[in-house]
């Protein structure tokens, strides 16, 4: 990865150049006003040089010594994506060193330079080829796809031949990265901490670059499709999450529009100096903003957005990418490590959500996975993975506040089922002399059936906690990986609407409370409407937590709650946002622009 | 010379972590080791991870695994063991 060499030249003509507007997928939320800082991954123009019969050895010392750097680099790399993603993705850069050690690989480029007197890049480059056109030929996709670990080590040799330290680690203030897609180890090479956003052409819900900016707390929409190809570094860009919308070359008109959007919106204190965590609106019901964390590189955001708590800790990251289980131990170790991390008010601990598009552990080859084999019921299938998890959980709890969180569960008899398994491993745990702390055990509720017996299985579990995402795709049966059937996905449905009231009204009726989680909630539009039906205890991305704060604490939940009502009554998605755009913009102009409420569809 | 039989039982097959593990075990024996398509199509050194890798051996894949040296025995065995833990991941 590298700033593309070719770009500053042209930077000139961006400026002649009209406003142009690209559609994607927001995967994690803010607007940016910056300059594009173009990043690609593709080979190095490399070119042939024959070397005098004198000068070999020299040539061969010359890429002994570009090998030697580029392990040390790698050694780096490993340390920092072992600090930014953990462990179980910085494997790969173990891999790279040993291919750098493999005499097979290192001969052949040698023997390269030796019999075709050919300069060290040359040998390189021809060797890469030959390499990868036996690649493409594998048949298993997987393993060709691992085809770009070689491609990886190749640009990296011809780098490090050029005698160039990778520039790229001091980016401007306000760059904006744009890519094809980001590899993992951009993560570990890019100082991703100053970039202002990610934008990529390629992606999705899950890709590497989804789960980085969400982690980093910055903006970023994939799935563009062709924005790299026009962007050159240097151009003004603009990345609106909010509408899936970037703008190349934008007008002066439009960056002064977004210049105040992006003011209030953006440059909000990440923390009140008083240290006053709670969130109270005008009419004093107080909220509860807790933080949905994965990745190790989004912990610290928990403490410094003042989170309260971990409403969602998604456990999954926690197996190796292709499939490794943890260990008790190891898992023990890491549970104690999220209860610290929440403090007092305690984390909730999401069993493995393994199966369907999420994890290599279940069994492919399912017609359906979103339907099939995920979650509890991968869970309940595979019971010694669940059983192992929650005795971690248990004894982990008597260090911390820890509570459970049962996946997508269908009814009642999921919930039994699940709970009988933790009653036994608790007894097991004490039986073998642990003491096991105390955990409340609560439903995820993203699915019809859930929804509609909502009632019932509030009578057998300690908490809720809604996942918006999933409900979402559920209720409206819209995958939202698929961007062919996007414009159906609608969070402000009133079917969606009417699920969320129907879980909360069951919760309140039976007396347990409610943690709402998903996208929803981390977007201010969005966290009012949830307040208006009800919801007082959200969970989400830590870094839009002040924005949600300072949003909820300037309305009246009576407000809200009005305004809900009438959207529940709404027959369509366009008409309760519609509903939602004018009411939010006359009772709150300070608190809501147009840039920051759902948009306006043709 | 010893030979044996090893099946890829791990669902990725041998990407890139799982080579990685092969490559290093091997490395650790004096004898030479090879493993080779049971129908001889591809053969690669074991304690090469790109000769591993080309063998684009996935999921399912049944191998021949060849060890030829003074600690021929236990380098077999340690290899054969790996293939059979499924290097500690996912199996089929």
């Amino acid at each position: 990865m590298t700033p593309d060499p070719t770009s500053d030249s042209e930077s000139q003509l961006s400026s002649a150049a009209t406003e142009r507007r690209w559609q994607g997928l927001a995967v994690s939320e803010g607007v940016v006003v910056g300059r594009v800082l173009r990043i690609h991954r593709g080979t190095k123009h490399v070119y042939p040089a024959r070397i005098e019969v004198g000068d070999l050895d020299q040539e061969q010392a010359r890429f002994r010594v570009a090998v030697e750097l580029a392990k040390e680099q790698l050694l780096a790399i490993e340390a920092r994506a072992e600090k930014v993603l953990g462990p179980e993705q910085a494997y790969i850069f173990g891999a790279h060193r040993l291919l750098l050690e493999d005499r097979k690989l290192i001969g052949e480029i040698e023997d390269e330079i030796a019999a075709e007197q050919a300069n060290a890049e040359w040998a390189v480059k021809v060797v890469g080829d030959r390499l990868l056109a036996r690649y493409a030929e594998i048949k298993d996709d997987y393993l060709r796809e691992r085809g770009s670990d070689i491609e990886d080590i190749i640009h990296r040799l011809l780098e490090a031949l050029s005698g160039e330290r990778p520039r790229y680690r001091d980016l401007a203030a306000d760059a904006v990265i744009v890519a094809e897609d980001l590899l993992p180890s951009a993560v570990a090479e890019l100082d991703l901490e100053h970039a202002r956003a990610i934008v990529t052409d390629a992606g999705g819900w899950t890709s590497h670059t989804a789960i980085i900016a969400r982690g980093l707390g910055i903006p970023a929409i994939v799935g563009l499709g062709d924005l790299y190809p026009f962007a050159r570094t240097g151009d003004e860009i603009i990345v609106d999450s909010y509408h899936g919308a970037v703008l190349l070359h934008p007008a002066r008109q439009t960056i002064a529009e977004y210049r105040s959007a992006a003011s209030q919106v953006d440059t909000q204190p990440t923390a009140s100096p008083q240290g006053n965590d709670a969130t109270q609106t005008i009419d004093g019901v107080n909220i509860t903003l807790r933080a949905n964390v994965e990745l190790p590189a989004e912990f610290k955001g928990v403490s410094q957005y003042r989170a309260q708590g971990i409403g969602l800790y998604r456990s999954e990251f926690l197996l190796a990418r292709p499939g490794v289980m943890l260990s008790e131990e190891k898992q023990y170790k890491a549970y104690c490590e999220v209860a610290r991390l929440a403090g007092d008010q305690g984390a909730v601990v999401r069993l493995f959500d393994l199966g369907g598009d999420r994890s290599s552990v279940a069994g492919d080859g399912e017609g359906n996975p979103a339907l099939g084999l995920r979650a509890i019921r991968f869970g309940l299938t595979h019971q010694s993975v669940m059983r192992i998890q929650v005795r971690a959980i248990m004894r982990a709890a008597s260090e911390g506040r820890l509570d459970i969180v049962l996946p997508m569960v269908a009814d009642v008899g999921d919930v039994r089922r699940a709970k009988k398994i933790i009653a036994e491993e608790r007894k097991k745990l004490e039986n073998e002399g642990h003491q096991p702390g105390p955990v409340r055990i609560g439903a995820m509720i993203e699915v019809p059936s859930a929804v509609t017996t909502a009632d019932k299985i509030a009578r057998v579990v300690d908490f809720f906690e809604l996942g918006t995402n999933d409900l979402v795709q559920y209720v409206l049966a819209v995958d939202r990986s698929n961007d062919k059937v996007a414009e159906w996905f609608r969070s402000l449905h009133p079917a969606v609407l009417a699920s969320i009231s129907q879980t909360l009204e069951a919760a309140r009726g039976a007396g347990i409370p409610t943690i709402v989680c998903g996208e929803m909630a981390s977007t201010p539009a969005y966290a009012v409407v949830l307040l208006g039906l009800g919801a007082i205890d959200l969970s989400m991305t830590p870094a839009a937590i002040p924005r949600v704060s300072r949003v909820l604490a300037g309305v009246d939940s009576r407000d809200a709650a009005a305004i809900a009502a009438k959207c529940l009554e709404c027959e369509t998605a366009d008409e309760v946002e519609e509903l939602v755009r004018h009411q939010f913009l006359s009772l709150w102009p300070q608190l809501f622009s147009t840039e920051s409420l759902p948009p306006q569809r043709d | 010379m010893v030979e044996l039989t090893v099946a890829v039982t791990n669902k990725l097959g041998l990407h890139a972590r799982a080579a990685a593990q092969l490559v290093r075990t091997a490395n650790r024996f004096q004898s030479a080791l090879r493993l080779e398509r049971m129908d001889g199509s591809a053969s690669a050194d074991a304690k090469s991870i790109l000769n591993v890798l080309m063998l684009a051996a996935s999921g399912g894949t049944e191998l021949r695994a060849i060890a030829d040296g003074q600690d021929e025995q236990t380098a077999i065995n340690a290899v054969a063991a790996l293939f059979e833990a499924g290097f500690g991941e996912a199996k089929l």
